[in-house]
């Protein structure tokens, strides 16, 4: 019988030849690089009794090449109710002058001081451009641009990633540039003014100022095994600029009977201060994330410490869990918890007589709770259905803010509550196109 | 194709599975309308109406034509991708109506691929001569709708065009995919191959032959004397990483005609023959 000759090596290469080239015909069908990827979502927030917001968002991701994408993505947010302005609660009611110095609100008994001005449309614009600079660099380049009705945010970013290791591990640096603009209706208060009577002439500076922030960020992530990642990223961030909150004020209180003084007997405006912070703020912030795939399940825990030169340092635990329930959807909890300790200017209220005179701007004070000591907890639930070529999602988030009492509180101080709780819902729904 | 066509994918998400299902039938498609014989608007058509003349062709189809000129040489000239004009005399009918000597011999002056020119870009077909590329056509289809699969999904997807089939992996759902290999003379005793992964080609039809005094002529012909191989089986099925693979070789393993045992025993290759 003829010896047959073993021919399958030869063949082998032959048609991995044969089907190592891709027709022509499939250059506009991979064409998958080209078309828009776009994300749509809206959420809406709501503190209760204060704040809500709804905030629709639009994203859309193009891939130019293999290597090189653009991202645009579109926010508009629309904010609405009231915030606390800062001052100390009463057993009188309390009158206070709005921001504009036209006409003023009026707040009752026993109640936190919430100015119901606050109503915003923010309106903001990001793009941002990935392209591959070497096979293991790719560079990101971001603008921003957010405008709302007194505020302007103009930023620019990029940012170097590089792969060693067998893109094992990952090098990132970055840097971020942005300039705000901040034109108050009404000025911008003087530090530490008396607020006064609506329609009568207010302690104002200027009409605008502006910041600039300026970051930096070092980072390295590693691929552990095939199932899990670890990142740890440094950032430093420095502020320099008007960083006060210009609708923000003190009370200034009797020493014994904690009673807020009267400043206009005719209006019960009480006796309030503008506040003033520091002009620079240099903050450090280090941040580690740990991922494991776990069978198709998502882990994701992050650690953040942050600290900087107003003497405030911050912890955040941040835990979710993706559990896969099908081929296509997935349940997300989501636990957060965020510590911070408060600003060394950090003042809840005066003690008449011993408040810094109006000007004197190299002297620091705050009540803004957002500066005070603080507890928050977030528990929340996300489900999503995921297929191929598009997805949804819905989300909720409960929200509670737990802000510390002064430890000394006066007279009738003793009995009201400086910093109430405040708790807040989110809910969150997104579409993937 | 002209034989049915079927795509499996395991999955329970049914927009992404349609979507695998028409990647396949859009590639099985196009490339059916690009090398038919039987069309009058593809490259084949341009190239069997040259008179003689060099046609530029694609990128595609040079490698084809390399692949099949590799085929060609690596079986000494059996595996001949001119050899269709011998249907113009062989109409596998069952009936007994055998071509005359004469006949074979003035086809066969049309059969070589040696006769044809090759110089890619450029193809020069004798006047007369045709290309047939219906010997790999299908299994590249398969090979082809797979590659495309994979650039889209990692799910578990069985490609089938007429027998010749592809697995992209293993189910999850088993340890493999059960092929059931279609019995042949009636005795109903259907084989089960298991696949994980890779191709399967089948050869042979026996439901297509002829019959003179005694003489079962199968419709495999040898392009060398223009005649069927004698004693081929009545079907060989071979499994190779590559459908087209598999193909070439239980193709050729029924030009081997008798030894077509002893051929696939040196490939190494697993297969099952039906005599």
């Amino acid at each position: 019988m003829k010896k047959h000759k073993k021919i399958t090596m030869a063949l082998a290469v032959a048609t991995s030849s044969l089907m190592s080239v891709t027709p022509d015909v499939h250059a506009e069908e991979s064409a998958d690089i080209g078309d828009w990827d776009i994300d749509a979502a809206v959420l809406y927030y709501t503190e209760s009794d204060r704040v809500s917001a709804f905030e629709p968002v639009i994203s859309a991701k193009k891939q130019i090449d293999t290597d090189e994408s653009i991202s645009l993505k579109l926010t508009l947010d629309s904010l609405t109710g009231p915030s606390a302005n800062g001052a100390v609660p009463s057993i009188n009611p309390q009158t206070f002058t709005r921001p504009s110095g036209n006409n003023g609100y009026t707040t009752s008994a026993n109640e936190t001081p919430l100015d119901d001005t606050f109503k915003d449309t923010r309106i903001a614009f990001n793009a941002s451009w990935e392209q591959a600079l070497t096979r293991m660099t790719r560079l990101t380049l971001g603008g921003n641009i957010s405008n709302e009705y007194d505020y302007l945010s103009l930023g620019l970013s990029a940012v170097v990633a590089h792969d060693i290791n067998q893109r094992n591990t990952t090098f990132t640096t970055g840097v971020s540039f942005a300039n705000d603009t901040i034109e108050p209706e009404g000025g911008l208060p003087t530090a530490f003014g008396v607020m006064q009577p609506s329609g009568t002439l207010q302690p104002r500076q200027t009409d605008s100022d502006d910041k600039t922030i300026f970051d930096v960020l070092f980072g390295v992530t590693q691929i552990i095994d095939k199932d899990s990642l670890f990142q740890v990223n440094y950032s430093y961030s420095q502020a320099d600029g008007y960083l006060t909150d210009p609708f923000k004020v003190i009370s200034v209180v009797d020493g014994v009977i904690g009673l807020p003084i009267i400043e206009d007997a005719t209006t019960n405006l009480s006796q309030v201060v503008y506040e003033n912070r520091p002009d620079s703020r240099a903050k450090h912030s280090v941040f580690t994330q740990y991922k494991r795939n776990i069978i198709g399940d998502v882990l994701d825990v992050s650690y953040r410490y942050m600290f900087d030169d107003w003497d405030i340092n911050s912890h955040t635990l941040d835990f979710r869990y993706r559990l896969k329930t099908s081929e296509t959807t997935f349940w997300q909890p989501h636990l957060r918890y965020y510590q911070q300790s408060e600003a060394d200017f950090f003042r809840p209220y005066f003690i008449s007589g011993q408040h810094p005179g109006e000007g004197t701007d190299n002297v620091y004070a705050t009540s803004d709770y957002r500066l005070g000591e603080m507890t928050t907890y977030t528990v929340g639930l996300e489900y999503g259905e995921k297929y191929h070529d598009h997805g949804w999602s819905i989300s909720g988030e409960f929200y509670l803010q737990s802000i510390s009492e002064p430890t000394k509180k006066v007279g009738q101080l003793v009995q009201q509550e400086l910093y109430p709780d405040v708790d807040a819902f989110m809910l969150r729904f997104s579409y993937d196109f | 194709m002209a034989s049915p066509c079927e795509i499996l994918v395991e999955t329970r998400d049914h927009v992404l599975a349609k979507k695998l299902i028409h990647i396949a039938a859009n590639e099985a498609w196009r490339i059916e309308r690009k090398f038919s014989r039987y069309r009058d608007d593809n490259i084949l058509y341009q190239i069997h109406h040259a008179c003689g003349g060099p046609v530029e062709i694609d990128d595609e189809l040079a490698l084809l034509l390399n692949f099949s000129e590799k085929c060609y040489q690596l079986t000494d000239g059996m595996f001949d991708i001119t050899s269709g004009v011998l249907r113009r005399i062989w109409k596998f009918d069952c009936s007994d109506n055998i071509p005359t000597q004469k006949q074979i011999d003035a086809l066969r002056l049309l059969i070589g691929w040696g006769k044809v020119s090759w110089q890619q870009p450029f193809i020069t077909l004798p006047e007369g001569m045709e290309l047939d590329l219906g010997g790999i056509g299908k299994e590249y289809a398969v090979d082809r709708a797979a590659v495309l699969i994979s650039q889209v999904s990692d799910l578990p997807v069985l490609i089938n065009f007429g027998g010749d089939l592809y697995a992209t992996k293993p189910p999850n759902s088993r340890e493999s995919w059960q092929v059931g290999i279609e019995s042949i003379g009636g005795l109903n005793k259907t084989g089960i191959i298991q696949v994980k992964s890779g191709g399967i080609a089948t050869s042979g039809d026996a439901r297509r032959y002829l019959e003179r005094d005694g003489i079962r002529y199968s419709h495999v012909l040898n392009p060398k004397t223009g005649w069927p191989v004698q004693g081929a089986p009545k079907s060989v099925t071979v499994a190779s990483p590559r459908c087209t693979d598999a193909g070439f070789l239980s193709t050729t393993a029924m030009l081997n005609g008798v030894a077509a045992k002893s051929f696939l025993e040196a490939q190494g290759v697993p297969y099952w023959i039906q005599n």
